[in-house]
């Protein structure tokens, strides 16, 4: 994914898109977003017409119904602002998937605008903002589980290299960390068994690093190997990074 | 509903499963380790490598003719099948014309997607497979389930009993034995062969010559005993110059197995000097379409560039679960998920399976010598299937949910409301997905409408505070 | 219509609606040849190393050739017409054939052939129908010795392609034959040879 040619941003004006993930389960992920984002001196538009990227039908092959529900946010977004969202996927959707469904249509140009300003929320905090070091501190040792969609973007060094920063944070290395989680969307439903063995055999592999909590990027991930270790009791609470990054400050008396 | 492949997945026994999985794991951390010992910039190459392969596949109208002139030139003999039935009838036709009976091919992939050896027996002609792996799955009447390594899924012990089954040894596990048993068994194949069938790893549209990437000695047997040779070549394998052929070379097995190069790289120009005791008297080269101009008039046309090294297979979480054999294709795992149902052209809902067995991971891409987007590529054949309207178990109707994220009102109504759980894609999966979905995992806590009241409030606060 | 018109014609047809057509993408040679590999050091030396890596063997006088050959309990074998003089030193204890007899062919347990080069980077050595006395000398029996002088030895595979010959068959040899499709374990010596020599003729 070519993200070079983003303008970036000349102040701290930002667009929040929370996503459906957020909306109906990850509240605190998109509080904890707003809450890092104002500690930086961002001042948040937030437009309460949002409802979703519209990758689970572009992910399905619905590329009509998805195209309606890009059109939607392209309305609801519209401006210049950049618009930060604290989802790896989601923010893959808004720059490269929606250009692929959107090649033949009439509008493929206001769609281009969104993606060009459209930043995953570490990527946006690392470049854009160009924090390299994030205040505060904590305790602990982590897993940290670049999501699939984050190859390619700035987005997975980008939250490593915030988390590495941190005093007191070590980032434990595990196995076949290139290996997906097994969420893959509606794969995760479709292909029960094979997405059960995924996420099975990740958790596996970061356990044996014995991490104090798993982080992500992404809500469907964490969703995914949440719900595996909600149901298999395994000792292991999740995190997204926008949660460690408040808590970080939080702890270090600065929020 | 389950999908067909994961279905195969979960019966596979656990044996098959681990052989698979570690055999693969195996050649992912190779494939790193050698590209990464040996070049500055690993995926600058790649992107290289694929930047060319787009390249020839953009201008097949200008290479093409040009090979076969230099083909020609070389005094090779060109034909052309424009699909299966047509390869397998020229190659008859090749071999009834020189009164050959009896063949020994050397791995080439494209002879299985044409199903030649069963045409050539129902011919009355004799064709043996000579590749170890082809060798053990012809003899058991089985299929390859990987493009380099056909059989993954065996163990020793079943190729100990295929192997006194069929008279070509006393029962043996030990893998030096199996190799010794096949290497006498083959010998003498090869000395009362006629032909000597290969297929083209590349074919230089400068010189002419075809590289074949071997390790085993197979092909250069096919070559160095019997007295005519065919070779099968796709219309895409071609490459622009021999200078080109160095990136391609030095990616192609590094990606596959991590070695530099395959133990034996052979450039083959035409029949043998008049000088020489041994190999082909005559070289006849069969160009094959078989459906890839369809894949090249398509918006697929980037799956041309694969030089079919496997490294996408070995990587694949998917194929890591399924395993070959549950693409029934020739071509699996995700290389196989985008050019299967192409190459099955009217066929394509029989396969239009596939391109959904993937997280669209990306890690296939990542690790592609030519920089194919395969998940890009699986999406565009999943947007096919819908305006196609093809049914592939399970696809759930995403016009609700559409309608639903398209009306703010009605979206937050039901995030409030709790209801949206029945609208999200999740919920319309038949066979109920939030049942399918909890037999694995758990759902978090409903937080429908939180976030938005604690931003409202939050963000009214501020304003309140800011005003003088 | 032939079927070479009717794919030429499908070829124009799905390239017909491109824009423009990709470009031929130029590149440097640097950015692909192995980044360990030295231009200082002497190509032998980097071909011995690399050579041994795949696990060929190297020689370079004969009394180590012959030695070897005889613990491999070798006896008869095939040599180059060309060669028999050059090896004279296997003699007696070791005897050849310099034509390949294929009801002999259990018989010969080495094969002795001239190569016309040798790849520094890769460990490979270059054969070609014109120097190659007999594919299957160089091919059947178990071991196979390829001799190379000095002065043919080539640095990287860039160069090779560069200088490669109108030969019909040039292999590039890059250590003895293998298979690992026995669940994935490696065994050296399948349907070539299992040992792979290179001789450095002096």
């Amino acid at each position: 994914m070519h993200l070079d040619h983003r303008p970036f941003p000349k102040d701290k004006k930002v667009m929040l898109m929370h996503t459906c993930l957020c909306d109906a389960f990850f509240d605190d992920v998109a509080k904890a977003t707003v809450e890092v984002l104002e500690y930086l001196g961002c001042d948040i538009e937030w437009p309460e017409n949002q409802t979703c990227c519209g990758q689970p039908a572009f992910n399905s092959g619905d590329w009509a119904s998805s195209r309606q529900v890009v059109r939607h946010a392209v309305k609801v977004f519209e401006g210049q602002k950049p618009v930060v969202i604290p989802s790896g996927s989601c923010a893959a959707m808004m720059f490269h998937g929606a250009l692929l469904q959107f090649e033949k249509e009439n509008d493929y140009d206001k769609v281009e605008a969104l993606a060009n300003r459209s930043w995953e929320l570490s990527d946006y905090i690392f470049n854009a903002l160009n924090i390299k070091k994030w205040p505060g501190k904590l305790n602990a040792k982590i897993a940290f589980h670049r999501s699939c969609h984050s190859r390619g973007t700035p987005s997975g060094q980008a939250s490593q290299s915030l988390l590495e920063s941190i005093e007191g944070i070590k980032v434990a290395a595990f196995g076949e960390e290139e290996q997906c989680c097994g969420f893959g969307g509606t794969f995760s439903v479709t292909f029960p068994f094979v997405s059960s063995q995924m996420g099975h055999q990740k958790l596996d592999m970061i356990e044996k690093s014995h991490p104090d909590f798993l982080v992500s990027g992404d809500m469907g991930c964490l969703l995914h190997l949440g719900g595996i270790i909600d149901k298999d009791k395994i000792k292991l609470p999740i995190r997204h990074i926008s949660q460690v990054l408040r808590d970080s400050l939080k702890n270090g008396g600065l929020l | 509903m389950a999908q067909k492949i994961d279905v195969f997945a979960k019966k596979l026994t656990d044996e098959v499963r681990h052989s698979v999985h570690n055999a693969s794991s195996l050649k992912t951390m190779s494939r790193v380790d050698a590209l990464w010992r040996d070049f500055e910039d690993p995926d600058a190459m790649r992107i290289l490598a694929g930047e060319l392969k787009q390249h020839v596949i953009e201008n097949l109208d200008t290479y093409l003719p040009q090979a076969e002139a230099a083909l020609q030139k070389n005094g090779v003999k060109v034909y052309w099948a424009t699909d299966a039935q047509e390869a397998c009838q020229t190659v008859l036709d090749i071999m009834v014309k020189n009164n050959c009976k009896r063949m020994v091919k050397s791995k080439t992939m494209v002879s299985e997607e044409i199903e030649l050896v069963h045409f050539l027996e129902k011919h009355g002609m004799e064709s043996l497979e000579t590749d170890l792996g082809e060798f053990i799955v012809q003899i058991d009447h089985d299929h390859p389930s990987h493009i380099v390594t056909p059989i993954i899924h065996k163990n020793r012990r079943q190729v100990a009993e295929s192997f006194q089954r069929e008279g070509i040894g006393e029962y043996n596990e030990t893998p030096e034995v199996i190799v010794a048993q096949a290497r006498k068994f083959l010998r003498d194949k090869y000395f009362k062969a006629d032909v000597g069938l290969t297929g083209a790893n590349f074919l230089s549209a400068e010189s002419g010559r075809i590289v074949l990437n071997t390790n085993e000695g197979n092909s250069r047997f096919c070559l160095a005993a019997p007295r005519i040779h065919i070779a099968l070549v796709g219309i895409e394998k071609i490459v622009p110059t021999d200078k080109d052929l160095s990136i391609l070379l030095n990616l192609l097995a590094r990606s596959a197995t991590g070695q530099k190069l395959t133990v034996y790289t052979e450039f083959i120009k035409g029949a043998k000097l008049a000088t020489r005791p041994e190999g082909p008297e005559e070289m006849h080269l069969v160009f094959i379409d078989n459906g890839r101009t369809k894949v090249l008039a398509s918006e697929c046309r980037e799956i041309l560039r694969c030089i079919r090294c496997g490294a996408c297979l070995n990587v694949c979480p998917v194929y890591r679960q399924a395993s070959g054999h549950a693409y029934r294709s020739v071509y699996p795992g995700p290389v196989g998920a985008v050019l299967s149902p192409l190459l099955a052209q009217d066929d394509f809902p029989e396969m239009a399976d596939l391109p959904k067995a993937s997280s669209l991971c990306g890690a296939c891409h990542e690790v592609c010598p030519v920089n194919i987007p395969i998940p890009d590529l699986l999406l565009r054949l999943r947007d096919r299937a819908k305006r196609e309207k093809i049914k592939t178990d399970g696809s759930p109707p995403m016009e609700p949910f559409a309608m639903l994220a398209s009306h703010p009102l009605v979206w937050k109504t039901a995030m409030q409301a709790g209801k949206a759980l029945d609208f999200l894609p999740v919920s319309s999966v038949p066979g109920g997905p939030v049942k399918a979905w909890t037999t694995v995992r758990d759902l978090p806590q409903w937080k429908g409408g939180s976030f938005r009241s604690w931003i409202k409030k939050r963000q009214k606060n501020r304003r309140s505070e800011e005003k003088p | 219509m032939s079927s070479r018109d009717l794919i030429l014609n499908s070829v124009k047809a799905a390239l017909a609606p491109l824009p423009q057509r990709a470009a031929h993408p130029g590149y440097d040679k640097l950015k692909i040849v192995s980044k360990n590999f030295s231009p200082q050091q002497d190509l032998w030396v980097s071909f011995q190393e690399n050579f041994s890596k795949v696990h060929g063997m190297s020689f370079t006088t004969f009394v180590e050739l012959k030695n070897f050959l005889l613990s491999q309990k070798s006896r008869l074998g095939y040599c180059d017409p060309a060669l028999t003089d050059v090896f004279a030193a296997l003699n007696p204890e070791l005897t050849f054939e310099t034509a390949f007899d294929r009801n002999k062919e259990s018989e010969y347990s080495f094969g002795i052939t001239r190569a016309t080069g040798a790849i520094a980077e890769t460990g490979s050595l270059i054969f070609e129908d014109a120097t190659t006395s007999s594919r299957l000398g160089s091919l059947a029996p178990w071991i196979h010795i390829a001799c190379v002088k000095r002065g043919d030895l080539i640095d990287t595979i860039p160069t090779a392609l560069s200088r490669i010959s109108d030969d019909p068959n040039i292999i590039w040899v890059t250590g003895p034959s293998k298979t690992a499709d026995i669940e994935g374990i490696l065994v050296e010596g399948a349907h070539g040879p299992g040992i792979q020599i290179c001789f450095l003729l002096p």
